[in-house]
């Protein structure tokens, strides 16, 4: 199993990086399909087996929390095993979790794929979010903002591909004696295990003490960048690591409950037909992807603490901006705002690796990133759980449909207040955390 | 080589995420050029 260790993806010399950005992606677009699950629920309860949409709806509820719960726990092991290794083994459970619930459909066992696509595949999602991250930051330490942007930008992404290839093979797959699904899942296996391991193929880790031609590192860094390290277990016991934290949740909060309900939002503001509806939240999916390199990329001439800062303080103009969209009955200008919203939400998740390096440096910065990432779990549960909450609540109480989701949205504003005040408290960290020598990788 | 292998990768790559983008525009279309139900009558903010 050599082939598979760090040692085995350490890159020759005239290696072009520009080829590790693709084996990112090639992985991410896999597992950002996880966006696009929501497709198969209402088939699963035609399955035959009695399943209901709250019952289904646990699948992907699991796998978002394993995500996290796996990227916390493995992320040092991802450190040390290397990209090529963590992509193979995400490869393996992602589209092994597939086919487990593949078989959970066939046998109409539900707890199959609970284990199938949420436990095992929520491991897989894991995994394969951080592995290529200290590589790209490593690869790319001139701008590691565009380099882990283009990376989580796949992720996106996956929800674009997902959701119509699923519905796709389902239709194909349909007959007289099956709804598709479980076929639909073992050809998504057998699809996204070539494009990861063709990502896991290509990737390579820079040569110690690799830099890209004619850049030095500079000696006199800006104050909220070191050139230290701090090792993980440290790192995660810092203030800054907990603001940072905060700034996650909130940033992903916010944006979620927006990105959760687009569709229902939009019919309920403007009375439009939920094709309309599902129309508006595709749309929003483009911008969440772009937004992580757009943004991610701006980061790098910026700061990272400044660009948080624009997310923040737009962001909160923008949400409360949503009401009067909705009294002026502009459709175009819900899609004007909600999308920079949304550019936002996905570049907040795309500007946090860059802003981990900065403060903790690239040595163990997938690790750190991968226990940061349980604020996206928390957020999950948030978001939309404080739209619908409060949504449901405001119409219960005879507020007219169409502005139900206003408190909402000043809601969600707050919450970025939250997040802004997490980001302006963000200082260097103290250099009593620094590693004194940095051990080999 | 190294031209050829980056054509390879990058093309693995746009390829589906060209297809997904699309796919996400098709199904967007309807919002502009769709008809919309009128809405509730907004209530004037004091």
């Amino acid at each position: 199993m050599h082939f598979l260790s760090r040692e085995a993806t350490v890159a020759k010399a005239g290696f072009n990086r520009w080829l590790v950005p693709p084996a990112a992606i090639a992985v991410h677009m896999c597992i950002g399909e996880v966006y696009g699950f929501s497709v198969f629920n209402v088939p699963l309860t035609q399955a035959g087996a009695g399943w209901t949409i709250p019952q289904v709806g646990w699948i992907y509820s699991i796998a978002l929390f394993m995500l996290g719960m796996s990227a916390a726990v493995f992320g040092k092991w991802v450190e040390r095993s290397g990209p090529r290794k963590t992509m193979v083994v995400s490869a393996a459970c992602f589209c092994g979790g597939l086919l487990i619930s593949a078989l959970g459909v066939k046998l109409k066992m539900l707890w199959l794929l609970y284990l199938g696509y949420g436990f095992t595949g929520g491991i897989g999602l894991g995994l394969g979010y951080i592995s290529p991250v200290s590589t790209l930051i490593k690869w790319f330490p001139d701008r590691p903002g565009m380099a882990t942007g283009m990376a989580i930008m796949g992720f996106g992404g996956g929800a674009l591909i997902g959701a119509p290839l699923g519905v796709k093979l389902m239709e194909h797959f349909k007959s007289a004696t099956s709804i598709g699904v479980a076929e639909a899942f073992i050809a998504m296996a057998g699809l996204y295990a070539v494009s990861m391991l063709f990502g896991a193929f290509i990737v390579r880790v820079p040569a110690e003490g690799w830099k890209p031609e004619g850049w030095e590192p500079k000696e006199h860094v800006k104050p909220m960048v070191t050139n230290a390290n701090v090792a993980v277990d440290v790192a995660w016991k810092t203030p800054q690591f907990w603001c940072l934290w905060v700034v996650l949740c909130m940033n992903v909060s916010a944006g979620i409950g927006i990105l959760g309900q687009a569709s229902k939002m939009c019919s309920d503001m403007f009375g439009v037909s939920a094709a309309v509806g599902g129309g508006f939240a595709g749309l929003l999916s483009i911008f969440n992807m772009g937004g992580r390199f757009v943004w991610s990329s701006v980061s790098d001439y910026t700061g990272r603490k400044s660009v948080y800062c624009i997310y923040f303080l737009l962001g909160a103009i923008l949400y409360c901006a949503v009401p009067w969209t909705q009294q002026i009955q502009g459709k175009v200008a819900l899609v004007a705002v909600t999308a920079i919203i949304i550019t936002m939400y996905g570049g907040g998740f795309a500007t946090i690796p860059a802003y981990l390096r900065d403060l903790f440096g690239s040595y163990q910065v997938g690790a750190i990133h991968g226990r940061l990432i349980t604020a996206w779990s928390v957020a999950a549960l948030i978001g939309p759980s404080l739209v619908n909450y409060i949504s449901t609540a405001k119409i219960a109480a005879g507020v007219p449909k169409a502005e139900a989701y206003n408190s909402t949205m000043f809601l969600m504003a707050g919450l970025l207040g939250i997040g802004l005040i997490a980001n302006l408290l963000v200082r260097p960290v103290n250099p009593k955390y620094h590693l004194k020598e940095t051990p080999k990788t | 080589m190294k031209a050829l292998a980056l054509a390879i990768a990058w093309t693995w790559i746009a390829l589906p995420l060209g297809w997904g983008v699309y796919q996400s525009v098709q199904k967007a279309m309807p919002l502009f050029t769709g008809e919309a139900k009128p809405a509730a009558p907004s209530r004037q903010v004091p």
